[in-house]
């Protein structure tokens, strides 16, 4: 009976090995990237991404895509993150699936960090080209030195094809096409093989003959001296002088193959230029706002005046880019991700066009499942509990005017 | 057989025990190095081994040797104090870089694809094997952290520059000019590694012109030399045996 009970001890043993070792094959590729989980005050008071376009949402290896749009670096950022002094134009992405062949903002190429200036609003563009098979959700992104990244929205794209087809072909200033993909690869192979085998030799010389007890046993008994013979050292002798000749013959043959060489680029790119946004001839007065948290819907009380020539009506208000339109006024033509547009989600005690010269308090709620799914919620937890976005007023023809809100929000739990 | 007799029955029998412990130990000592050593350096050097876009003339040249001469240091301590043997740094700097190509080519390329030409270890052999043969001729620790630690930090960018160089070639790209090393770094998307994050061509060797290796590299040297005297007193604590006073216990 023991015997019987000792083996099934043992097998369970191995079979709990069995399972955890299996574990480690279980791999599942990373399908996004937190966004949900980043503190809803940073997504809703540092970078307001709008007007965004992704260029396709399935593209195949080699094939090229772009994200556009623009994005308002909000006045009233953050005191407990540090101000865009430094910054860079990332993309959210699983790992290289994509190449970044290029990044703009405001027409200037961004490969290296930007100043952005508070309430300027920037125009950008991302150009990547597909690498890597699979479904991926792309995300625009902010890197922000002080205040870590600040995602954008992200939408789904399917690459296509196989990676093994990918290339990524450059001309060097020295006239050379390679494929940056796998260039200078047999050389870097060839040099760690050719040294890595020079320091096994090294090793090999030693370990061959007996190591530890019997030397330590001559060490032990005074006779440590003798462990050295005259041979060893000629045979040091020759590896150091072999490591120093092969390092200087390297070093020159390079230089020889490799004349043109230059150093690494770096440095703070400023002056990026902001696009010049319309004067607004509207100006909207919070009066307060709240959040219910049963009903998943934040209640604004506005005071909107219209100092323009002709009528407007809200019809949108954007916020950590969760798009809350109202259908009457206008509607998403652009494709934007379905999981973070509320195409119904805003409405308003009244949504008649606001007179030139009006002023009109109004009460606007912005209803969606995004609040709770998106955590936009857990601003009620911040310890500065306040919340922004961006407001879009469309006047009769169809002109868009765009008017920043940042207030206290008030939670509401009943 | 009791207590007092020999588990060995034979001298040939006690060779082969011996031989059997010495592959056991090397194989022992080399894993436990390949994890140490990789961590911590993977901890000190960190970015700077990992792309080929931080690998530049002054911090790259600077940090690295100076983080990577510590456990070759320590290790030589002990195995030339207990044992006369002149490998420590070779054996240290082979486990790291073995430890550094699995995890670059199954981690970065395998699982995230990075390109293998992106994202290998930097050569630290050229350096290791000095370190030993010094410390073999020497048989001094003082000769060994002055001068192959010196030898470690100056002769760590002209091992590595043949396997760098190529990258280094300029390329003009939508209007700026870029190295290839700086193109890979910006094509290949690492979304937890914005560009700011990179310390690369930073301080003020300004008045250097062009030949701001050399000056790193000394500058590393020099620090190479006291950080080895600092982790060969390690080595030489940890390989230490200490004997209890019975008329305590």
């Amino acid at each position: 009976m023991k015997t019987i009970k000792d083996k099934i001890a043992k097998l369970s043993f191995v079979a709990l090995l069995l399972a955890v070792t299996s574990a480690m094959f279980y791999t599942p590729a990373a399908s996004a990237h937190g966004e949900k989980s980043q503190a809803a005050f940073m997504r809703m008071r540092t970078i307001h991404w709008f007007d965004l376009d992704w260029s396709t949402d399935e593209v195949a290896v080699n094939e090229q895509m772009t994200i556009s749009g623009k994005f308002h670096v909000f006045a009233g950022w953050p005191e407990t993150v540090d101000k865009p002094e430094v910054s860079f134009l990332n993309i959210g992405i699983p790992g290289p699936v994509f190449i970044r062949q290029g990044s703009w903002i405001g027409g200037q190429l961004v490969p290296r960090s930007v100043t952005l200036e508070l309430g300027d609003t920037y125009e950008f563009k991302v150009l990547l080209k597909a690498r890597r098979p699979g479904d991926w959700h792309v995300h625009t992104m902010m890197n922000v030195e002080g205040g870590g990244p600040i995602i954008g929205p992200g939408k789904w794209v399917t690459v296509t094809g196989t990676m093994g087809d990918f290339v990524n072909p450059l001309t060097t200033l020295t006239g050379t096409t390679l494929d940056l993909e796998t260039y200078a690869l047999d050389n870097v192979y060839f040099w760690h093989a050719l040294w890595m085998s020079i320091g096994a030799a090294w090793l090999w010389f030693w370990v061959k003959r007996p190591m530890f007890i019997p030397r330590h046993i001559a060490v032990s008994s005074g006779k440590a001296d003798t462990l050295i013979s005259p041979l060893d050292k000629k045979v040091a002798m020759g590896f150091a002088a072999g490591t120093l000749g092969l390092v200087m013959f390297s070093l020159g043959a390079t230089n020889e193959q490799y004349p043109i060489t230059t150093p690494l680029q770096a440095g703070l790119m400023r002056g990026i230029k902001p696009i010049e946004m319309p004067e607004t001839t509207v100006t909207v007065k919070v009066e307060d706002a709240t959040y219910r948290v049963p009903g998943r819907a934040m209640q604004m009380t506005l005071t909107i005046t219209n100092n323009g020539d002709s009528g407007i009506r809200l019809g949108e208000f954007n916020t950590a880019s969760v798009r809350f339109l109202d259908a009457d006024v206008t509607e998403d033509e652009s494709g934007y991700p379905d999981d973070i547009l509320a195409e119904e989600g805003l409405t308003q005690s009244d949504n008649s066009p606001i007179a030139p010269g009006e002023t009109r308090t109004i009460e606007v709620t912005a209803s969606d499942a995004a609040w709770e799914v998106y955590r936009l919620a857990d601003l009620i937890y911040d310890p500065d509990s306040r919340f922004a976005g961006l407001l879009f007023f469309f006047d009769e023809d169809g002109n868009r005017q765009m008017t920043m809100v940042d207030a206290p929000l008030i939670p509401s739990f009943i | 057989m009791s207590a007092s007799q020999s588990a060995v029955r034979s001298r040939a029998e006690a060779v082969q025990v011996s031989r059997t412990l010495d592959w056991m130990i090397l194989f022992t000592v080399f894993t436990v190095i390949l994890g140490g050593y990789h961590i911590h350096y993977m901890l000190t050097g960190g970015d700077w081994d990992f792309w080929t876009d931080w690998k530049d003339r002054r911090l790259w040249v600077t940090v690295a040797p100076i983080v990577s001469i510590t456990f070759p240091a320590a290790v030589q301590a002990c195995l030339w104090f207990r044992y006369r043997l002149p490998f420590g740094a070779v054996v240290c700097v082979l486990a790291l870089m073995i430890g550094e190509w699995i995890n670059r080519y199954l981690n970065f390329w395998g699982w995230t694809y990075f390109p293998v030409n992106f994202c290998f270890p930097s050569n630290l052999i050229p350096g290791a094997i000095i370190l030993d043969v010094v410390l073999m001729l020497s048989s001094s620790f003082v000769l060994t952290a002055v001068v192959g630690g010196m030898a470690w930090g100056l002769i760590f960018y002209p091992g590595n520059w043949p396997i760098i160089a190529p990258l280094h070639v300029p390329v003009e790209y939508n209007g700026m000019m870029f190295t290839l090393a700086d193109l890979q770094g910006y094509h290949y998307v690492r979304t937890g590694t914005p560009e700011y994050i990179r310390m690369v061509e930073k301080g003020t060797l300004r008045s250097f012109g062009k030949d701001v290796a050399p000056v790193s590299a000394f500058f590393s040297a020099f620090v190479c030399i006291i950080i080895y005297f600092l982790w060969h007193f390690f080595g030489r604590w940890f390989s230490k045996t200490d004997f209890i006073d019975g008329e305590g216990l």
